[in-house]
């Protein structure tokens, strides 16, 4: 029995002694986190394009697709005689220079999709920094052509981030002192995702008629807490409207927006 | 050990595993309640480490405890209406041990709770504050299933003749029905932190996240579908290496006979499962890929990409045990001797699509290593490498694998039918047509896009399931009146074949270990993908390596703590053992009281 026993045990962790084995014999690859681009003052190119050349092949992820298969452009060898990414950048735009190419290639990848490959890229400013995506410019800038990323871009960039963020808070969170419905809708962005006529976008539930289904109180409840319901037919955008309306308006300033949106009948 | 000293541990687990879910998630989860700090620490192997190990336990355990009453009312339903009692005894004797193991189940639930408060509070505010009302019927459910499980269990020998049986056999299914609920929910919880609703960025405060859009999200169904499949395979395995130390460890040719029987069962379930798991697999790849093409690039062809060669290999010993121990089986059938020439070339169909399947292709590289390979493929082994290729030799393995089941099924009978060799050729047509349709798109794979190719692989599968389904079909119907060769003789496996029963299922937990390594690591440095990041230090996703590492201790665990279960079992209470064959066949369904032969009497009510 003892013997029996023995052998099972030696059967069963023999197999897993194998298997361990096998995985750390393959190539082991590691998935690092972004670090924090910390560049100083005077930073110079060489910096720059190294910081990008290491979230090209690590943490940014690019090699899944940009260098091996088919899925997407090989940016490191020639794309049939166009030449490296730096070479071709400026080409492949009309009027558009190679850094902005690069640059929306990363943030609107869908902007300026290659032929023949399909719209898989991500918008790489939800995991990487302005600084990282400029970084990453320059890097893909380096090969075959000439750097152009400057200081002054990361710093535009910064400073845009900054002033539509604020500290942490949604978009356009600057509340103006006018009352105005028309003009507090368009300042609070609620026309980006909210037909009102022929202005918006179709994201959310329009707004024209809205006074003919709802009342001035409903419709205080939705800008308040507009994820309490879902209007039907709009699930898949559910819980996407910011909950922070009670904090950038005024009380005058909701009210005037609420009995303004009551009244679209 | 008494039942109501075994009664009183398991309620005092569940009691514990309910009081951490109740109390400390809803109060964490309040608004308002501020969170003095982001992460805790675990001494010598982290925070990470920790939760890694109590979650992956805890989840073997649950597909254990939701696997095996699957199996438990499928063979119960084969007592009650094919008249055979052996399955009422397998099915019982298997409850047995789910009763203990649900304990451990639930000790490891309370302690990956308790590790997620203490070591992930933000993280885990963050979760409950979106799910805190699911977590409450969670908790509900779980009683519900406890006590139908005693109910059940206790309940066997009270509620075994006549009409009492079919409603025992109910409280069977409602059995599955609660676990299945309860597993449904927790896969919500997981499958959300990977697929959270889209539209919902690191701005998104928790509290404004729609309930039904975070359970309901991208990745929860074809997770739960993928897992039911998983969880029904992992119990068939674990019954046959039960039984495969049965037999090992046997004193009488009866006991032998009945675990011999038993490890075929749950290696039948076991295989036969797996057949239809990769099929689940491939619908829970797409949709990863449909939700995110970054994740399921990730996954795919990112640096998780070596992990499918394991993967692959690791399958292919599950194909090659499996298979071997059928063929070492119909040693032990009469007739069996006139298939055993045709053996080596199922083999050797099988080595093959293991090698094909195992041949790496779009792998990660620096530029050296792509230097050193002239390309970003290799090339020669890039040829085969590819989709085309790797489902041809896939579908292939099943095919082979079910030919492995049907000479099985076959060897020890002589049909009768008018039409029998008729029937056997056009089965031999439906698995030649079969490998051709495979080949054939496996072969035009080479010359079409990438798009047109990934729509070949549906071709393929189709036709391998439609003629194992008109196989099937025709055998059954071939197998109508027809003549013995010679009965089974149960017990007469020689003690190799019991081993590859081990195998399967170290394979089978490793398997599930990497796989669950596969799910969670594609978020990389995300607890929430895009919404939530990982800012402790254990954020980076470790290389294959180390997780194997973390998988193999997951893995010991796991099987140390099932054996003692198992041994406990056996000091509980003896399995009665009849003698086979005969097969007994009684009635469980007469309407007058009789026992069952080889039921547990001592648990006989006084009646």
């Amino acid at each position: 029995m003892i013997a029996t026993n023995l052998k099972i045990i030696s059967v069963t962790l023999g197999t897993i002694l194998f298997y361990t084995f096998l995985a750390n014999a393959i190539p082991q690859v590691e998935s690092e986190v972004p670090a924090a681009l910390a560049l100083g003052a005077g930073f110079t190119t060489e910096e720059l394009v190294s910081a990008g050349e290491d979230l090209y092949f690590g943490a940014g992820g690019c090699t899944a697709c940009h260098g091996t298969g088919t899925r997407a452009p090989n940016l490191e060898t020639a794309e049939g005689s166009e030449g490296l990414i730096g070479e071709r950048c400026e080409a492949r735009t009309e009027g558009v220079a190679c850094k902005e190419y690069l640059h929306e290639s990363l943030v609107d990848p869908n902007g300026y999709l290659v032929e023949g490959y399909q719209p898989i890229m991500p918008d790489m400013s939800r995991t990487l920094s302005d600084a990282q995506i400029w970084a990453l410019v320059a890097y893909m800038e380096s090969l075959g052509g000439e750097v152009s990323v400057v200081a002054a871009d990361i710093e535009e960039a910064a400073s845009a981030s900054a002033a539509s963020t604020g500290a942490g808070a949604p978009a356009a969170v600057t509340a103006s002192a006018t009352m105005e419905p028309l003009e507090l809708l368009r300042e609070h962005q609620c026309l980006l995702c909210h037909m009102l006529g022929d202005e918006g976008g179709p994201i959310g539930p329009p707004l024209t008629g809205i006074g003919a289904e709802q009342d001035a109180e409903s419709i205080r409840h939705a800008i308040l807490q507009p994820n309490a319901d879902t209007t039907a037919g709009y699930e898949a955008v559910a819980g996407t409207m910011p909950a922070t309306f009670g904090q950038q308006l005024t009380a005058a300033q909701l009210e005037a927006m609420v009995q303004y949106l009551a009244t679209q009948r | 050990m008494s039942r109501s000293l075994r009664s009183c541990r398991i309620l005092s687990a569940l009691l514990l595993a309910v009081a951490t879910v109740v109390i400390v998630g809803p109060l964490l989860a309040q608004e308002g309640v501020t969170i003095g700090r982001q992460y805790g620490d675990f001494p010598v192997i982290g925070a990470r480490g920790a939760v890694w190990i109590a979650a992956q336990v805890h989840l073997l355990f649950a597909a254990f405890v939701l696997g095996v009453p699957m199996f438990a009312i499928v063979a119960e339903a084969i007592g009650i209406f094919g008249k055979d009692a052996r399955y009422d005894r397998l099915a019982k004797e298997f409850t047995r041990l789910l009763v203990i193991a649900y304990s451990a189940t639930a000790i490891w639930g309370a302690v990956l709770t308790f590790f997620l408060t203490t070591l992930y509070p933000a993280f885990w505010s963050h979760l409950a504050e979106i799910f805190e009302v699911s977590m409450w019927i969670y908790v509900g459910l779980f009683f519900v299933e406890t006590f139908t499980l005693y109910l059940y269990y206790y309940g066997w020998n009270h509620w075994k003749v006549g009409r009492a049986k079919l409603a025992h056999w109910g409280l069977g299914i409602l059995l599955n029905i609660w676990g299945t609920a309860v597993m449904f929910i927790a896969n919500s919880w997981l499958s959300y932190m990977m697929s959270p609703p889209e539209g919902m960025t690191a701005d998104t405060a928790p509290g404004m996240v729609q309930f039904w859009s975070a359970f309901a999200n991208a990745t929860w169904m074809p997770i739960n579908i993928h897992r039911i499949i998983a969880n029904v395979v992992f119990g068939g395995a674990i019954v046959a290496a039960y039984s495969g130390y049965r037999f090992l460890l046997a004193k009488s040719d009866e006991e032998r006979a009945h675990y011999d029987w038993m490890g075929y069962v749950g290696n039948l379930i076991a295989i036969g499962a797996l057949i239809v798991l990769p099929f689940a697999g491939y619908w829970l790849g797409r949709e990863i890929y449909e939700y995110n093409q970054q994740m399921g690039i990730t996954m795919m062809g990112g640096f998780m990409s070596w992990l499918w060669i394991i993967q692959a290999f690791l399958i292919g010993v599950l194909f090659l045990a499996g298979n071997y121990y059928l063929w070492v089986g119909m040693g032990r059938i009469p007739g069996a001797e006139r298939f055993t020439p045709y053996i080596k070339y199922m083999l050797l169909v099988l080595v093959i699509g293991v090698i094909v399947w195992a041949t790496p292709h779009t792998m990660i590289a620096d530029r050296d290593e792509l230097a050193a390979m002239g390309g970003t493929h290799h090339p020669f082994l890039g040829v085969l490498g590819v989709m085309s290729a790797k489902n041809t030799a896939v579908n292939l393995m099943i095919l082979t694998t079910f030919l492995s089941f049907l000479l099985y099924r076959r060897a020890n009978i002589r049909p009768t039918v008018s039409w029998a060799k008729t029937g056997t050729l056009i089965q031999g047509g439906f698995f030649v047509l079969a490998a051709l349709i495979v080949l054939f798109y496996g072969i035009y794979g080479y010359f079409v896009t990438a798009i047109v190719r990934i729509g070949f692989s549906v071709y393929q599968v189709l036709s391998v399931l439609i003629a194992i389904v008109a196989v099937v079909i025709i055998d059954v119907m071939l197998a109508r009146g027809a003549e013995s060769r010679g009965d089974i003789r149960w017990g007469q496996m020689p003690p190799r074949s019991q081993y590859a029963l081990f195998v399967l299922v170290v394979t089978f937990t490793w398997l599930m270990g990497l796989m669950g390594f596969a799910r969670s690591g594609i978020r990389q440095h995300w607890h929430v993908w895009e919404v939530m990041p990982d800012t402790s230090a254990w954020a980076a996703t470790p290389a294959l390596g180390y997780a194997a590492q973390m998988i193999s201790v997951c893995v010991a665990v796991f099987l140390a703590m099932i054996s003692f279960i198992f041994w406990l079992g056996g000091l509980i209470e003896k399995p009665d053992v009849v003698a086979e064959p005969p097969e007994p066949r009684e009635p469980l369904l007469e309407s007058h009281r009789r026992p069952i032969p080889g039921s547990d009497l001592d648990f006989q009510p006084a009646d």
